[in-house]
């Protein structure tokens, strides 16, 4: 459900802890290599446009997908288990 | 489900929070939907990072130029070194005819021939100008200067002077050829002192030549070529001791043979000529604190030969 999603999402946002598991994510991806890996991604697309103006949309549009799949399995793992834990632990409050 | 209107409190949004959190399959679907979120944020702070480096060439940078290394490779061919260039000797089109005297002379001793031949470079274009100088005023070297300066006697007589000048242009027309190509010499005047064991033009010289020359120049005997140094008095290359020892055996062997020779020279020259010759203008110094008669100073004169 979107709405019930977009509401702990939103509560997230609020307390704070949203930008928390941000932090975390961005720490374990650089720790993992995941991000020199997008970075030679970047740099095949813009091999492929050698004269043409990469733009930041496209960039977003051709690196994206690949960037996901390339997330190792732990660190998304760890991620979602935090999250979920998070979530529930704060029912009980 | 009701919708989430921009009234709803911070209680209520608890309270669906709370509703919605029951289920563990919400919790779960919420968990990947924040993942996704927090995920595509993340990614995109990224991928600003790259751009902005791209577009201000910070990247560029940062990681430096890629190096080829076809540049590197090491090369194994027969006739070739490592780096590919070629072993081979150099074409003879190195070699450049000398515009003085016409024979072919390689390129790397292009530049020193040419101060040997035509009187290019430090030292030998300060002989060549105070060759030029020579044949119309009076020669620019030091030894002339010091003598000048030095010798009071000289001062009274400028008819003396200019004798003497006259007998230095003299000599120096004599002694040019000599030294630009010592050995052709030989046969000129072989008759004079060949018991000197100082070089090859020292033996065919006269006691007389040999003395106004080592005013002018240095005169060491080079040990591998054995010509004469044709620099300064003061040449670096060699050091005093040499040039001390070097007149010492050159000119000792024919002062007692021809000791009323010497003495006819003195009566008829100015009686010390070579005031600036390195080796007895130190002792002559010395001597001159105390004004001697002419006489004695002769005999001084050869006394600092013997001393040594």
């Amino acid at each position: 459900m979107t709405v019930n999603n977009t509401i702990a999402h939103q509560r997230l946002i609020l307390s704070g802890d949203r930008e928390r598991f941000k932090e975390l994510l961005r720490k374990r991806l650089i720790e993992c290599g995941w991000r020199d890996q997008v970075r030679m991604l970047c740099r095949d697309v813009v091999k492929e446009r050698e004269n043409s103006d990469v733009s930041f949309d496209m960039l977003v549009n051709r690196v994206t997908p690949r960037a996901r799949a390339l997330v190792p399995d732990t660190v998304k793992k760890e991620l979602l288990q935090k999250i979920k834990t998070h979530l529930l632990t704060q029912k009980d409050q | 489900m009701s919708t989430i209107v921009s009234e709803l409190s911070m209680n209520d949004l608890n309270n669906k929070f709370f509703e919605i959190m029951q289920s563990e399959s919400n919790a779960e679907e919420a968990a990947n939907f924040i993942y996704d979120s927090v995920f595509d944020d993340v990614t995109v702070g990224f991928l600003f990072e790259f751009h902005h480096g791209l577009k201000t060439g910070l990247s560029d940078l940062l990681e430096g130029e890629k190096e080829d290394d076809d540049v590197y490779k090491i090369v194994n061919t027969p006739e070739c070194d490592v780096f590919g260039f070629s072993i081979m000797k150099k074409t003879p089109d190195s070699n450049c005819s000398c515009p003085n005297c016409e024979r072919p002379v390689s390129a790397t001793r292009f530049a020193p021939h040419l101060e040997k031949c035509m009187g290019m470079g430090r030292n030998s274009s300060r002989i060549a100008s105070r060759r030029i100088a020579s044949n119309s005023r009076e020669p620019t070297s030091y030894a002339g200067l010091l003598s000048d300066d030095e010798d009071d006697a000289d001062w009274a007589g400028g008819s003396l002077q200019s004798e003497r000048r006259k007998r230095r242009i003299k000599n120096n027309n004599n002694r040019k050829p000599n030294k630009l190509h010592n050995g052709n010499n030989r046969n000129n005047n072989g008759n004079q002192s060949t018991d000197a064991d100082g070089g090859a033009t020292y033996e065919t010289m006269t006691a007389n030549e040999k003395k106004n020359l080592l005013l002018q120049i240095c005169g060491v005997v080079s040990e591998h070529t054995k010509k004469l140094c044709t620099r300064s008095t003061r040449c670096p290359q060699h050091t005093e001791e040499q040039r001390r020892l070097l007149r010492n055996t050159v000119l000792e062997p024919s002062t007692p043979e021809s000791a009323s020779m010497t003495g006819a020279d003195e009566a008829g020259s100015p009686p010390d000529s070579s005031p600036s010759s390195s080796c007895s203008s130190s002792s002559r110094k010395r001597d001159r604190h105390r004004p001697p008669p002419k006489m004695k100073n002769k005999r001084e004169r050869v006394s600092p030969n013997d001393r040594d």
